[in-house]
């Protein structure tokens, strides 16, 4: 049976971290998930929180909205997206006089929130709603050798109060998947230490600094590579490592790639299509097949 | 509309400084005494190393009610808001909470919006998006947008007027 799901873009993903989009429009169908194209989403708000709370609620409201004048679900690839999407709807369900005032702005748009919609994200769409048995069955090179570590974002795991798409303090959905795409992934002390990229708007160097400590880490366990479920913490780890090297002052050559071109791969796509030319970071180093 | 609407001291403004602070005065009244300084939030944050953040200070200074104080200091924007701290508390004080009411507060307050807030919110404004379409550089230093790797066109608002006017009852909404 198909899922189909509204695609949340939010802003980074498809205005910079392209590989995602394209991993994630090559894969997901052939689990049998379809994507729906929707006209008129804006930013999720999330990256506003400190500037104005109002507008965060009021922009995930109104995304929400879109997704129900469509009758659709939502999958929101980017964890700080789906956090806020999540948050929004958890607010606008506990208060009803909220929901009446967000309401009330959403009418200059036509728009209204009345009822819950299922959010996903990367991750719990693989692993709740696919199924790992599902991937299994469909991977045609299993990732044989891959030794890779895990890195979730901040976002994706807390609160939990508000539901998360895995545990907050000790996450094994990545791993497991990873297991089902035939490669082994590594514990590390470091897994649930944050990316930086909340601070790229105001403290960048401290941000890249985050990054960096973090890839250091990686590196010096020997760990082959990282993989990740963001395109904030991509663009830290992947698009920005050699930045983030220099406030570390260490070279850093952590191949990093998002699960959706791992699971890509395993599936039988080709890099091109999977837009595994698009990471900076020297991801050729691990060997899989498909870049060469 | 303009974004010195959403971020100065103009009167729609002074509205929203009176939400804000019946919010934090709430914060400081109720949630702040659950806190016993057990410094778990601290122990966990991720700005604590790098940046020097101690959020249980944060929430100590907060019940003092040394309000302004906390306004005016650079420390609140060096949260990462990694969540840890929400996540852990024992007593469910939630700092990262406090300092993003802290921060709304400053800017509310007229206090200069730090780094690239602004020209996010006026992107935002404008195109519904924190960022237009970039060109980014593959491994091989080829330069590629969007419509050269086949992706559909970019979701976005269609109506900029009605968008903005959706946004805008934010700026004028008397609370």
């Amino acid at each position: 049976m198909n899922k189909k799901y509204a695609l949340f873009p939010g802003c980074l993903m498809p205005t910079e971290q392209y590989a995602y989009e394209l991993s994630i429009r090559e894969t997901l169908p052939l689990l049998g998930v379809e994507l729906v194209n929707v006209e008129g989403f804006s930013c999720c708000g999330e990256p506003m929180k400190s500037v104005n709370q109002l507008l965060t609620l009021y922009l995930s409201a109104r995304n929400l909205a879109i997704a129900e004048k469509h009758h659709l679900d939502i999958f929101v690839p980017c964890a700080m997206c789906h956090l806020a999407l999540t948050e929004c709807q958890h607010v606008l369900e506990k208060n009803p006089a909220m929901k009446e005032r967000i309401n009330g702005m959403l009418a200059a748009e036509d728009l209204t929130y009345t009822e819950k919609r299922h959010i996903v994200h990367t991750v719990d769409l693989l692993y709740d709603e696919i199924g790992v048995q599902k991937i299994k069955e469909h991977v045609k090179k299993p990732l044989q050798g891959v030794k890779i570590a895990a890195h979730y974002g901040c976002h994706l795991l807390r609160p939990s109060e508000i539901g998360r798409p895995d545990d907050p303090e000790n996450p094994q959905k990545i791993e497991t998947i990873l297991k089902a795409l035939g490669a082994e992934p590594v514990n590390y002390p470091q897994k649930l230490d944050c990316c930086g990229a909340p601070l790229l708007a105001n403290l960048p160097e401290s941000a890249l600094t985050k990054t960096g400590q973090k890839l250091q880490a990686i590196q010096e366990q020997g760990i082959q590579g990282l993989v990740d479920v963001c395109p904030w913490c991509h663009k830290m780890f992947d698009s920005r490592q050699a930045k983030a090297g220099e406030t570390v002052a260490a070279k850093l050559e952590v191949p990093v790639i998002y699960l959706t071109q791992l699971l890509g791969v395993a599936l039988g796509i080709s890099s091109e299509k999977l837009g595994l030319e698009l990471n900076l970071s020297p991801v050729e180093k691990l060997q899989l097949e498909a870049v060469k | 509309m303009s974004i010195i609407d959403l971020t100065s001291m103009g009167e729609p403004q002074s509205e929203l400084r009176k939400e804000l602070n019946d919010r934090l005065k709430k914060l400081q009244d109720e949630i702040s005494d659950y806190c016993f300084q057990c410094a778990k939030c601290t122990s966990g944050c991720e700005a604590h190393k790098l940046l020097e953040l101690e959020p249980h200070k944060i929430v100590a200074l907060l019940k003092r009610g040394l309000l302004n104080e906390l306004v005016n200091a650079d420390v609140i924007w060096t949260c990462m808001t990694c969540l840890k701290c929400r996540e852990r508390c024992p007593q469910r004080v939630a700092p990262v909470e406090i300092l993003f009411a802290l921060k709304n507060m400053a800017v509310a307050s007229g206090k200069q919006i730090p780094g690239k807030y602004t020209a996010m919110l006026q992107s935002i404004l404008s195109i519904g998006l924190i960022q237009d379409i970039q060109q980014t550089t593959t491994r091989t230093n080829k330069t590629v947008k969007r419509d050269d790797l086949g992706l559909p066109p970019l979701s976005k608002p269609t109506d900029a007027a009605k968008f903005q006017a959706g946004i805008m009852k934010i700026a004028m909404e008397k609370v």
